[in-house]
């Protein structure tokens, strides 16, 4: 051992009654009582120990780095868009929300977890710089007419087909990412929705992004807008609205909701081929394949690399799980998609650590996981650490979450017929429609893809405004009892947390821990606590 | 004014799923096909050998069944239909054709598959997906789905004649019915009109439930009734209606507006005539078969279609039938958990009122009319304002 290492352990071990996991461990108080009630807000950061308190520093720092890269490269800009956007000011919740996703992590789980947000905060940052140096509502830009707006569920990699054009998912800064960040403002856009009479029984999200739409809190650019029917029926209500306060020439891209059929796949490669026609003469440009397979390679590398990290998922091993990987997935695959090199980069570095674990039999969060499950269904946004949650209370590990299931076939990068093909597929399977439309197999994939990841557990996101996962409620109840599955339903409104609030819904995993299974949490001050307050 | 003759026979017809009509047409060797949504081409249920019948759960008063599988959060109707079935109510049936048209319908047929709710041996189900937009690629997509999904299992399962001739003999018989059901609407468009809409309602009803050829003669007779039935000496209503949404099948639904104060003239909802009643045509070079894929395509006014042309149609076709049949106004509602028509609904008060100058009322209503003191108060206040601008010469 290098004498570095050895002041570095007994530091450690002199400190270690600072740290929540020892405290938790030792009925000396756990990570909750680092807080301030009802609040997010930490009384002191987390010790972790020298080295990864150290680490988990300088990314704050590095995070911090990006921040500033966007401000100072347009301030004025980003000062307009915080006083003329709501959900601006939310981002500055952005290191809260970073905290207390990786709260209780250590060693390599805190370091892929960390290079991953790295990369969203990098790649976001550029991306609202970019938005507002260009939105029309505040004075446009040199790009404003070269970018596309679309909705956030089509894959941005089918617009790299259009060199010079830029698609921007519309609704990605004002509602997609932000109500991940801050619990605390889509009530407001549901509310602004439903002051017009919208039924508060529909989908959250759809009632924010109609809010967001009578707000004029979208920013404006591009000269046609993509809208989509994807992924559900609220989200094409939503569409309809959206393209009526756009004001742009629209087209709804309408791929086929039965996905797992021949002629579904056909009709859905005609949509896309619609939509090429429909772009190039919107903005007068012509379909480039070469661009589209320069990135299609970086996104098949992806899924490539993604396929490798589902084996070490099976295996105990693995130090990338719960909202780590949740997180970093469907950004890199809903938003990004190939269009960054930042994302490759990143796996293969996450990969190559994967692989070393994996050798090394590296047990994450300390050994202490009892239970392993699965994530089905559409996750509360408002509530996007209740993996970390689950981990650090329970030692339920979430091996994989349905959106990480997503379309991960390969594109062609030589034949456009077959490209054309291949992106419809992975349109088709995009993130929240891939299991939840299309039909009961679709649903029912559940147990394969349970059993296939060893897991024993299965956390069911119980949207109380999903029509399609309301329906086969019983149902799953049902087979999980037959197979022997402990199941989890968790009730949430997906982004209105007024309706079932984080509290309700750790109730819902404390009630089955405790009551059927019997079990004593890890950090009992993690329990029960009230959170409504938190960004 | 002096009872339709059939009326009472006709309500009675809606008591029940499986009402005599059905029952007989059954005993004659015909088959039962189930349907819930217009996506469905009605007259493809009425080849030779088979009859349509939209399934309703008349009388159903609670879904507690239907619940447990399906939640509380999901839309009453689909919830009414799987409890219908899971009691027995549709064991006539042959086949049920379903649309995934909106997830909660969808859901509903897929359990008519996973519990087998329907006992008769020759049951099967099919479910397709419909089209989204009015365009080409669309109306290709709606063929192909309508051929996999309804024509070839009809031929394949149940040896149903589906040649051309058959198809061109369905429309046939198709347009006959509706030809009548429009001439009876029509008399809805005079001032003091010698129908009430809740008669009509019945009528319209009664024609989507049972088997054609047995009530097409009664339909004959009550037609040729209405042509010297005496109205009331005064138009006994303070005003006229369009109501406008998803899916009514309740007459009493109608029943209650009118007595309210004002008489429904014109029905565009589900399970409505508007659309539904309009005669298929075929033109030059084209087969029966695509001709009924336009025709539905082009008619269906649901509120899942995106583009901005079929947008647009939804609401110059019910500025047209207040047009039309002289309405004061609309009442526009949506069934409880509807998340295309509650979209809808904002939307279209919005045209109706600020764009198109229609008074509008909207609604959100349950599938079984319960309740209804609070939808009287809004109907009444609603019939109201539309006298007070009567009253003021329209300012």
């Amino acid at each position: 051992m290098k004498i570095t290492d050895k002041l570095i352990a007994s530091i450690d071990k002199k400190l270690e009654r600072f740290d929540p996991l020892w405290r938790a461990e030792h009925g000396q108080g756990g990570q909750r009582s680092r807080y301030y009630d009802k609040t997010g807000i930490e009384k002191y950061r987390e010790w972790r120990g020298v080295k990864d308190t150290m680490y988990d520093y300088s990314i704050w720092l590095k995070n911090l780095g990006s921040m500033g890269l966007m401000v100072a490269r347009n301030p004025v800009r980003v000062v307009k868009g915080i006083w003329e956007y709501r959900w601006m000011g939310s981002y500055l919740g952005t290191f809260i929300f970073i905290n207390r996703l990786y709260e209780g992590y250590r060693g390599d789980e805190l370091r892929v977890a960390h290079m991953g947000m790295h990369q969203i905060v990098a790649s976001l940052t550029r991306l609202i710089g970019r938005v507002l140096a260009n939105d029309k509502r505040l004075g446009g830009g040199p790009l404003s007419d070269t970018i596309v707006p679309m909705d956030e569920v089509i894959p941005p990699l089918f617009m790299k087909g259009f060199k010079g054009l830029t698609g921007i998912p519309l609704q990605l800064l004002p509602e997609f990412i932000i109500c991940d960040i801050d619990q605390q403002l889509p009530p407001h856009y549901i509310d602004v929705a439903e002051s017009f009479g919208l039924a508060a029984d529909v989908c959250s999200r759809c009632a924010v992004e109609t809010g967001v739409a009578f707000d004029d809190a979208f920013p404006i650019f591009g000269k046609a807008f993509l809208t989509t029917n994807m992924p559900c029926n609220a989200s094409e209500c939503t569409s309809m609205f959206q393209r009526r306060r756009v004001d742009l020439p629209d087209m709804p891209l309408t791929f086929a909701m039965q996905h797992n059929t021949k002629e579904g796949n056909e009709y859905s490669v005609q949509i896309l081929k619609d939509a090429i026609d429909f772009v190039e003469e919107q903005y007068g440009v012509k379909y480039d394949w070469d661009n589209l397979f320069k990135y299609a390679k970086e996104l098949n590398e992806q899924n490539t690399i993604e396929m490798e990290k589902w084996e070490f998922f099976k295996t105990p091993y693995s130090p990338l799980s719960g909202i780590s990987e949740t997180m970093y997935k469907l950004y890199e695959w809903a938003a990004a998609n190939g269009t960054e090199h930042r994302f490759t980069k990143n796996d293969r570095k996450v990969i190559k650590i994967m692989r070393k674990c994996y050798k090394e039999k590296y047990l994450p969060f300390g050994g202490k996981t009892r239970h392993r499950a699965f994530m089905w269904g559409p996750s509360a946004v408002y509530y996007t650490d209740m993996p970390t949650w689950c981990q650090n209370c329970w030692g339920i590990t979430l091996v994989l979450n349905m959106d990480s299931t997503m379309g991960h076939n390969m594109i062609s990068t030589e034949d456009p017929d077959q490209a054309i093909k291949d992106l419809a597929r992975m349109s088709e399977k995009a993130v929240m429609r891939h299991h939840a439309v299309g039909g009961w197999e679709n649903v029912n994939a559940l147990w394969a893809w349970a059993k296939s990841f060893n897991c024993d557990m299965i956390l069911f996101n119980d949207n109380i405004a999903c029509k399609g996962m309301n329906g086969v409620h019983a149902v799953m109840e049902e087979q999980a009892r037959e197979l022997g599955l402990h199941f989890i339903f968790i009730e949430h409104d997906l982004e209105d947390n007024r309706s079932c609030p984080r509290r309700d819904m750790r109730k819902c995993v404390n009630n089955y821990m405790s009551i059927v299974l019997n079990e004593e949490p890890l950090d009992p001050t993690l329990v029960d606590f009230d959170d409504s307050e938190a960004y | 004014m002096k009872d339709l003759k059939h009326l009472i026979y006709f309500e009675n017809l809606l008591q029940d799923a499986q009402n005599e009509l059905v029952t007989k047409a059954v005993e004659e060797g015909k088959y039962a096909l189930g349907y819930n949504c217009f996506y469905i081409p009605e007259v493809l249920l009425n080849l030779p050998g088979c009859f349509s019948s939209r399934l309703r759960a008349p009388r159903c008063s609670s879904s507690d069944v239907a619940n447990y599988y399906m939640t509380t959060r999901n839309c009453p109707y689909v919830r009414s239909i799987l409890e219908r079935a899971i009691e027995g109510g549709y064991n006539y049936l042959s086949a049920l054709f379903g649309a995934e048209s909106c997830a909660a319908m969808e859901r509903m047929e897929e359990h008519f598959e996973l519990l087998h709710p329907v006992k008769n041996d020759k049951f099967f189900v099919t479910i397709m997906d419909p089209p989204m937009r009015g365009d080409k690629t669309n109306l290709d997509y709606y063929k192909v789905e309508l051929k996999k999904n309804l024509i070839d299992p009809l031929r394949e399962n149940l040896g149903v004649d589906v040649s051309e001739e058959a198809m061109r003999q369905a429309i046939a018989e198709h347009n006959e019915l509706c030809r009548v059901v429009t001439e009876i609407g029509n008399f809805r468009k005079l001032p003091n009109p010698p129908i009430t809409g809740y008669e009509f309602h019945v009528i319209q009803l009664v024609t989507e439930v049972c088997p054609h050829y047995l009530i097409l003669p009664y339909l004959k007779e009550t037609l040729e009734e209405l042509k010297t039935r005496e109205p009331e000496p005064e138009f006994p209503f303070r005003a006229k209606l369009v109501v406008v949404g998803s899916e009514v099948d309740d007459p009493e639904f109608t029943k209650l507006i009118e007595t309210c104060g004002a008489m429904v003239v014109a029905d565009r909802y589900c399970f409505g005539s508007f659309p539904g009643r309009e005669q298929i045509e075929i033109h030059q070079g084209e087969t029966a078969f695509e001709a009924i894929c336009r025709h539905y395509l082009y008619w269906s006014q649901c509120a899942r279609f995106m583009d901005g042309e079929k947008i647009d149609q939804r609401h110059r076709e019910v500025e047209y039938l207040v047009k039309e049949f002289g309405a004061d106004g609309v009442i526009f509602e949506n069934m409880k958990f509807c998340e295309f028509w509650s979209y809808e609904k904002i939307l279209a008060s919005h045209i109706f009122t600020n764009e198109l100058h229609i008074p509008c009322c909207t609604i959100e209503k349950e599938y079984a009319l319960g309740s209804v003191g609070q939808l009287r108060t809004r109907f009444q206040a609603f019939i109201e304002s539309l006298e007070i601008k009567t009253i003021q010469g329209g300012a």
